[in-house]
């Protein structure tokens, strides 16, 4: 037989993330709708009003899936929707649209031949220009499948070891997979630099994009595998290939735990939003979790979650990392996060007003209650060891009241005769006042972590997200180095241990400065683990420190970076 | 009507996140704003798909022009998007 399913076949495309895998192909079916040409109109009026409703049923669905993106995968891969949402007001797709609308069309006919036009402008050129074309394509199927009254296609349940096949997929579909689950993604179109293939890289996704129409001929249900290194997919693997894949994936697990060439054990750990997202940073080789954001958790639903619900995803990340640590942050809600259940003022200046430990002691103490005896319940459960850090501490006071309140939550515990375990308690170092205060908070916790996206933030008042500021936003302007010296050396005076979690942490070109400074713990996106890991074991501590030494004594952001670059 | 030439200075040109923001500043003033590769055609810097058809690259002078009452507000705001390099 010409065509045999059972052939092994090999086709190349381009890896997407250096992440090898082994699965079972499913391909990827988008909802079915009606030819747009085929439509009938009602009348213009009618036809109007359906357009704008999908106009504007879309403007919603990107506006979630730009929150969505942003906590899960990152704020710079959300960029692509804001592109989105400005394709989808741009008059010049509008006015065409709105005219053949009133001139009888009906608005799926529309819709298709206006962004038809637009697709047809930029198809067949090269990088960037070509995106734009999926970028285009992405809001017209968009819109036409609200058109047609379709739900968006749900890729957030796929079966365990599933490696998805698809012609292509949005950055809206690559934001739903589950790294945690899927065993990885085959695209026939993309590049290196597409969306597709960023978001990958983010999410810790093996993948290979743009191989091709060929890859049409692997039936559904096919085993593959997916050689990152030698760029490919192969159907029906035999031994060898699948002993390779899988030889591929432990070459990436570094092992447990480095040092520095002369013997300074740095852990290095990874940050997370979901227990999704656990697997990626196990497979990184990250030594535990040293940031666990536990807003996500509370985002996208309409009551807050249960203390046993809580309870399960913490004692999951524990069992991730049995002979670890994992550092779950509590609750860090302000007004720049809407949350339904929650009663969240609007505020002139949400970052510098009620949020983090400020509400949980306060408006959300019921809720910081339950995160807190689900988190002593999961200490006694889980494999790992927790710690447990509280957000935006800027007073004693502050810091007082949350130690007290997991006190009482203790106490409470005892009198009902439930299961509990003592975690480690920190403190994060996110505003100037923090750092000053640090000796008298290292006195009172087992460990600092220092934030440096809002410390550097709120050192230099300089608004994270305002690209005009970026220069002052920067973790080696001198005023933010000093504060993190300032930390370090509060935390060891006062027996404390200190970490960093941000993403100066996980920049391959400051590990040494880092090492240096003295910090103990460093944690990152998963993803980078590996490189941060390559880099401690080639560092000198002396040489580390002297580095620091250098660094501290220059006045100017230029002046630093110089120094980190010699 | 006032105009400036510039070197865009963003790595990925006149796309991704820099278009974004072009389109953005541009709508939000009450001056009509334009974009075009130096001594070529222009185009309405409020609109997405124009801006980025114009297939502008980093390194590339772009001439941009804004005619309203805050015109000298406008381009000084779309100077400093073209002229600050990407995070």
């Amino acid at each position: 037989m010409l065509d045999n399913p059972h052939k092994t076949r090999t086709i190349s495309g381009i890896s997407a993330t250096p992440l090898s895998g082994l699965g079972t192909a499913r391909w990827y079916r988008s909802g079915e709708r009606p030819d747009p040409g085929e439509v009938s109109a009602a009348d213009p009026e009618t036809e109007r009003q359906r357009f704008d409703d999908a106009q504007e049923a879309a403007r919603e669905e990107l506006e979630t899936e730009r929150e969505q993106t942003r906590e899960r995968v990152g704020s710079e891969e959300a960029a692509v929707f804001d592109a989105h949402l400005q394709f989808l007001d741009d008059p010049q797709l509008t006015d065409p649209i709105e005219a053949a609308i009133a001139d009888g069309a009906a608005a799926e006919e529309a819709v298709d031949k206006a962004f038809g036009g637009a697709i047809e402008q930029f198809e067949g050129m090269e990088g960037m220009m070509a995106e734009r074309a999926d970028d285009l394509r992405d809001i017209r199927d968009r819109l036409l499948r609200l058109l047609s009254g379709g739900e968006r296609t749900d890729l957030t349940d796929l079966p365990e070891g599933t490696v998805l096949f698809a012609e292509r997929l949005t950055p809206s579909d690559t934001a739903q997979l589950d790294p945690d689950t899927i065993a990885g993604f085959v695209t026939m179109t993309g590049g290196r630099t597409s969306h597709v293939s960023i978001f990958a890289r983010s999410l810790g996704i093996p993948a290979v994009v743009g191989a091709g129409e060929e890859l049409a001929e692997i039936r559904e249900a096919t085993k593959v595998a997916i050689d990152a290194e030698r760029e490919v997919v192969v159907a029906n693997p035999d031994a060898a290939v699948r002993e390779q894949v899988t030889a591929g994936r432990d070459v990436t697990v570094r092992e447990n735990r480095v040092e520095t060439r002369d013997g300074t054990e740095i852990e290095v750990a990874a940050n997370i939003g979901t227990a999704a997202e656990l697997d990626g940073a196990v497979d990184q080789g990250a030594d535990g979790i040293g940031l666990f954001r536990t807003e996500f958790l509370f985002l996208d639903r309409e009551s807050p979650p249960s203390e046993d619900e809580q309870f399960e995803s913490y004692v999951e990340a524990l069992d991730a990392f049995p002979e670890g640590r994992v550092v779950v942050r509590t609750l860090d809600i302000g007004g720049d996060k809407p949350i339904p259940y929650l009663d969240l003022p609007e505020e002139e200046n949400p970052f510098l007003g009620n949020r983090g430990i400020r509400r949980s002691l306060d408006a959300d103490s019921d809720l910081f209650e339950s995160q807190l005896r689900a988190l002593l319940r999961a200490a006694a459960a889980g494999k790992g060891t927790l710690s447990v850090m509280f957000p935006l501490v800027s007073t004693i006071e502050e810091l007082t009241a949350a130690l007290d309140a997991v006190d009482r939550v203790a106490s409470d515990l005892d009198d009902e005769g439930i299961d509990y375990a003592q975690p480690e308690l920190g403190v994060m170092i996110e505003t100037p006042a923090a750092v000053l205060m640090a000796p008298e908070f290292a006195e009172r916790v087992d460990f600092l972590s220092i934030g440096t996206n809002d410390l550097a933030q709120y050192v230099m008042a300089a608004d994270r997200e305002n690209e005009a500021v970026a220069e002052l936003h920067d973790p080696q302007q001198p005023a933010v180095l000093r504060a993190i010296d300032r930390a370090v050396e509060a935390a060891h005076a006062n027996d404390s241990w200190i970490g960093m979690c941000g993403e100066m942490a996980g920049d391959p070109d400051l590990t040494e400065l880092l090492v240096g400074l003295g910090l103990d713990e460093l944690s990152m996106s998963a993803v980078t683990v590996p490189a941060v890991k390559a880099n401690i074991t080639e560092i000198d501590r002396s040489e580390a420190v002297d580095r620091r030494d250098r660094a501290l004594t220059k006045n100017t952001k230029s002046m630093v970076t110089k120094t980190v670059n010699q | 009507m006032i105009e400036r030439t510039v070197t865009v200075v963003p790595e990925d040109g006149l796309h991704a996140r820099p278009a974004s923001q072009v389109v953005e500043a541009a709508s939000e003033y009450e001056s009509r704003v334009t974009v075009g590769p130096a001594g070529g055609e222009s185009v309405d810097a409020s609109s997405m798909l124009a801006v980025t058809s114009l297939g502008v690259g980093s390194g590339d002078a772009v001439d941009l022009t804004a005619d309203g009452e805050d015109e000298q507000a406008a381009l000084d705001e779309l100077e400093t998007i073209l002229t600050t390099p990407e995070s």
